[in-house]
């Protein structure tokens, strides 16, 4: 029988058909299926990936309306309008002309907060302003994951309807950092919910120490203003106000106070936490120069306006975090800089001014769970 | 560029750390909803002067 099949040439193949069919099938397969078959096996992984988006974007949601039902107590029913809220969208200003663009960004993100402000007022029948912002935190991350996977789902079919490889590797290339953002958001749920300050606080819990026991006036939405002295100078200390979860609006803050309050300021100093680069440790400071500020550009803008018309040095602390670390439960590592940080802010100011100057020091970023 | 994302946390338990604004004792417990940083506690034991939560972080649980 064997040797009927091995035929009589003998050697490895010889010259039987069959084992020489089944060496060149295969071959024949991957050169005219090969394509294919690598496309099955992407579609397979990008599709465990949206599994894993799916359940994440509706765990969200769930924890949103867990906690706007159970803090704020609506009367109607929230599921509808969470869903709707989860939706929102938001119109970038045309950039073809882009003069006074930075106005238009930011009349529209007003709008935007402003909106998402009025809704949870209307839904809240209890809760403190603390809760109220926890919730505006909580909804953003759940839009967040929303958006991610509506996008990631429209390549993902796209890609599956017009059998293009191309944009399915570009997919899956980019998928396990798609993920890692989504479990970074979910992270930063369990802390907005707890009300625990987050990396981002860093900057606001440095500069709410230096505020304490001092008098705090509103110098702009949700944003605090103190004045202290330190070895014969004055210091004007800006941070959103806590222990809610407000970012603030430190631009309107600086530039109110050089342009209507006083503008006598000789330096300014800007603490913030900044997302580090692979391999760099977390907690690590650095210091620089220029408008520690990250977002959309309008504060950040504002502060180089205002400062660049007055010559004023603007000067700049950052400590490093991952993204992940930045929005969710701030370490150890994280907190411990704050004193070192200070140590900083204080020789800066020594070192760069002298007796009876004016200086102003801005803690940027999310001030949940951090006081002043 | 794409800035680090960081791993995945793994378990981890948050600290409140209190301390006296006078004589500087700490003292770290497991947060508590309701925490947050420079809220003013009870006096403290040692010198009956203002306390306040000057710390809350979160720390990875090692293995005994």
């Amino acid at each position: 029988m064997f040797e009927l099949l091995l035929g009589p040439g003998g050697g490895l193949f010889g010259d039987n058909t069959l084992y020489q069919l089944i060496f060149y099938i295969p071959f024949i397969l991957f050169l005219f299926y090969g394509q294919k078959l690598q496309s099955y096996m992407i579609l397979g992984e990008v599709s465990r990936a949206m599994g894993r988006l799916k359940i994440l974007k509706e765990k969200s949601r769930k924890e949103a309306m867990d906690y706007i039902t159970s803090n704020l107590k609506p009367q109607s029913d929230t599921a509808e309008k969470i869903d709707q809220i989860l939706e929102y969208f938001t119109i970038m200003p045309v950039d073809m002309d882009p003069s006074g663009i930075v106005g238009k960004l930011e009349h529209t993100f007003t709008i935007r907060d402003d909106r998402i402000k009025s809704e949870i007022r209307v839904l809240a029948t209890e809760g403190d302003l603390v809760q109220k912002s926890a919730a505006e935190n909580i909804l953003e991350a759940a839009t967040a994951l929303n958006f991610i996977f509506k996008i990631i789902r429209h390549f993902y079919v796209q890609g599956k309807r017009t059998s293009n490889i191309y944009v399915l590797i570009s997919l899956q290339m980019i998928m396990p950092m798609i993920l890692q953002q989504a479990n970074a958001l979910m992270e930063a749920i369990d802390a907005f919910k707890q009300i625990q300050p987050i990396g981002d606080g860093i900057g606001p819990m440095i500069v709410g120490k230096m505020m304490l026991d001092y008098e705090k006036k509103e110098i702009a939405r949700d944003t605090l203003l103190t004045e202290c002295q330190y070895n014969n100078r004055t210091l004007y200390l800006i941070k959103s106000t806590g222990p809610g979860g407000n970012v603030g609006e430190p631009g309107k803050a600086v530039e109110k106070l050089i342009n209507e309050i006083d503008a006598d300021i000789k330096l300014i100093i800007m603490i913030d936490a900044a997302l580090k680069l692979e391999g760099e440790k977390t907690g690590e400071i650095s210091e620089g120069i220029g408008a520690a500020i990250g977002g959309i550009g309008v504060d950040r803008f504002k502060i180089e306006e205002t400062a660049s018309k007055r010559d004023i040095p603007m000067h700049a602390i950052v400590v490093k975090q991952s993204l992940l670390e930045a929005i969710s439960v701030m370490k150890k590592e994280i907190a411990e800089t704050a004193g070192n940080v200070s140590e900083i802010v204080y020789r800066i100011i020594d070192e760069k001014t002298k007796e009876k100057d004016k200086m102003l020091i801005v803690g940027v970023g999310n001030t949940l769970g951090v006081a002043q | 560029m794409i800035p680090s994302v960081g791993e995945k946390k793994g378990k981890h338990i948050v600290y409140t750390v209190e301390q006296c604004i006078k004589c500087g004792e700490k003292t770290k417990r497991v947060f508590k909803l309701g925490d947050y940083v420079f809220k003013e506690i009870e006096k403290c034991q040692k010198c009956h002067d203002k306390k306040n939560i000057s710390m809350i972080f979160s720390e990875k649980i090692t293995p005994a």
